[in-house]
């Protein structure tokens, strides 16, 4: 999973002092293009149209306002972020001043006259993504209040009206100042509660999720453990059988009856088989590989060629000739060279054993502009095409390998599949029945962000 | 020369009998414990020519911690240790064998499932050659 998706209850609104700072960082650019755009608007009206504007005035709110935002912003650069209430009064202070400026600035633009008063409503909107549903109502009424205010004001003189059509006498009628009262009101109310219940919704589901999700990451870490304990309980009994096989074998020596022996070899060898299918399931079942191995660099020809030289011992006891190709100088990408070692385990022990007697594997690895290819090439059985979708699912065997050999465990190639996935590259089958097979696998110069790092194992 | 004695400290009794058939053939005296706790009291009691211990008993790391006690106690500092463990192991015990085996007190590993000649070359190797 994305760890940006990840919900934590920092995430969620409202909970902590620093998650409130990170939205105000958000807020504060805001109020520089909010400033901006009013020294802007003053300058374009102020060429273009004919309207009469106070502009030293309106160019004094623009002032103040960056001047105040120039203060938050050192704030909260300086100061570390306080109790959450202390936060929290300190934003609605803010708020009021930004609501206080709104109204001078509405006030020296017409007033009543001016069609931007909506622009109160941005306040109630910001205050619902920060605030829960009191203090949003709070800042409606402050709005309110000072519109109210400044359209009575204007209308009885106990305040300026500048002008902005002239002569015009719209502050004058009273018919037309209840009119744009009543629906600022209405607006401003309605908003704040509509505004107010989305969001009550919208921390209802985030807290929900939160819950949901911390419930599923508990519950996939208990099954992780249990498989652990599972694996290692499985494992020691196996163990012991085998010993125990071997012992018994060791002290007959050549008195054992050679059909008794055969039985105990055969004995032997499925107890191995269970072993490695327990190994290969715990490898499968492992995820998250780069959160407990962060990515390295990893020299490609170096890793593929200690991978082939484990293998050696079992090539040999069929004629098989082993060779890493590799450019000359480093292939290195950052990856995690234990996953990659496991995958490349496990193609080149395939590729020894359905490889045709004395037939060569070769470990080519290349360069590539956005990483790096592997590739890991025998001369064995091969698998028939309504196979090779198939080899990639749990416990699969063709009816080829499992005459080959009877002992696989059915996982090597999922494996495979599930690291280089986990590693953020892609693996390709490429095969011929009875002419080989070719398996493919490219990776990133580095895992990207996020892949790999899921799960709890 | 007195007989050789070889403490097995391993709580999977099965496989204490395994190793002392193995290497009472080979003419060893075998003793056990099947914990950490009883393991230790032996060693220094018995002062054993040589100790095979479990890496996993009660807890994950239960091995070490007698290795550990083991080292450090002047009857036993001197004394083979070699320790039992698990192939690819995956219990959130972080340890890795390459990396971690030289800042371990131990003398060698030897990987479950034991094979009987394996253990018995590994104990003949580390047996003290005189008394």
């Amino acid at each position: 999973m994305r760890p940006d998706l990840i919900l934590t209850p920092e995430a969620s609104l409202f909970v902590s002092a620093t998650s409130l700072r990170h939205r105000l960082e958000w807020f504060n650019r805001l109020r520089w293009g909010a400033a901006g755009l009013l020294v802007t608007a003053v300058a374009v009206l102020g060429s273009v149209t004919r309207i009469p504007l106070p502009v030293a005035p309106l160019l004094a709110v623009a002032g103040a306002l960056a001047l105040m935002n120039l203060g938050y912003v050192v704030r909260n650069r300086i100061f570390p972020a306080r109790a959450i209430r202390t936060e929290i009064r300190i934003v609605k202070l803010e708020m009021a001043c930004d609501l206080v400026l709104l109204t001078l600035v509405l006030n020296l633009t017409g007033g009543v006259e001016n069609p931007f008063l909506y622009v109160y409503v941005l306040h109630v909107v910001i205050a619902a993504l920060l605030f829960k549903g009191r203090e949003i109502f709070l800042i409606a009424w402050l709005a309110i209040g000072l519109f109210t205010a400044a359209i009575t004001g204007e209308h009885f003189g106990w305040l300026p009206h500048h002008h902005l059509l002239g002569a015009s006498t719209l502050t004058h009628e009273l018919r037309y100042i209840g009119a744009t009262l009543a629906s600022f009101w209405f607006v401003m109310l309605s908003g704040a509660f509509v505004s107010a219940s989305i969001m009550r919704h919208n921390r209802a589901i985030k807290d929900e999720l939160v819950a949901r999700q911390g419930e599923l990451m508990a519950a996939d870490k208990a099954m992780i453990d249990f498989f652990r304990f599972v694996t290692h309980e499985i494992k020691s009994p196996i163990g012991t059988a085998r010993s125990a096989i071997e012992t018994a074998v060791d002290m007959q020596g050549e008195a054992l009856d050679p059909g008794a022996r055969d039985m105990l070899d055969r004995a032997s060898r499925r107890l191995e088989q269970a072993t490695d299918i327990v190994k290969d399931l715990a490898d499968l079942t492992r995820t998250g590989v780069l959160r407990h191995e962060p990515p390295q660099p990893v020299d490609l020809a170096a890793l593929a060629t200690r991978i082939v030289d484990e293998q050696r011992e079992l090539a040999a006891a069929t004629g098989q000739q082993l060779e890493v190709v590799a450019p000359a100088g480093h292939v290195t990408i950052s990856t995690s060279a234990a996953a990659l070692g496991k995958i490349l385990g496990n193609l080149v022990n395939n590729a020894v054993r359905y490889n045709r007697d004395g037939g060569p594997v070769t470990v080519t690895v290349t360069p590539l502009r956005d990483g790096a290819r592997i590739e890991v090439m025998d001369e064995g059985i091969g698998i028939a095409p309504e196979d090779q979708a198939r080899v990639f699912d749990e416990f699969y065997r063709t009816a080829a390998a499992q005459k080959k050999s009877s002992l696989g465990t059915g996982l090597g190639l999922p494996i495979v599949h599930r690291l280089v996935h986990e590693l953020g590259g892609a693996v390709v089958l490429a095969s011929v029945v009875g002419q080989g097979t070719k398996v493919t696998v490219e990776l990133p110069m580095a895992p990207p962000s996020g892949i790999g790092d899921g799960g709890t194992a | 020369m007195r007989e050789r004695t070889v403490l097995v400290i391993d709580d999977d009794i099965d496989l204490v009998e395994i190793i002392r058939v193995t290497l009472e053939r080979e003419k060893l005296r075998v003793i056990d414990a099947q914990n950490g706790e009883r393991g230790f009291a032996l060693a220094v009691e018995q002062q054993p020519d040589l100790i095979l211990l479990d890496v996993m008993m009660g807890t994950l790391d239960e091995g070490f911690q007698v290795a550990y006690r083991l080292r450090s106690e002047p009857l036993t500092a001197e004394t083979p240790i070699i320790m039992l463990s698990a192939v690819g192991e995956r219990t959130g015990f972080a340890f890795d064998k390459d990396k971690d085996a030289n800042f371990l007190p131990v003398n060698e590993f030897i990987e479950k499932p034991i094979s009987p000649r394996k253990l018995v070359d590994l104990v003949r190797r580390h047996l003290p050659t005189t008394n």
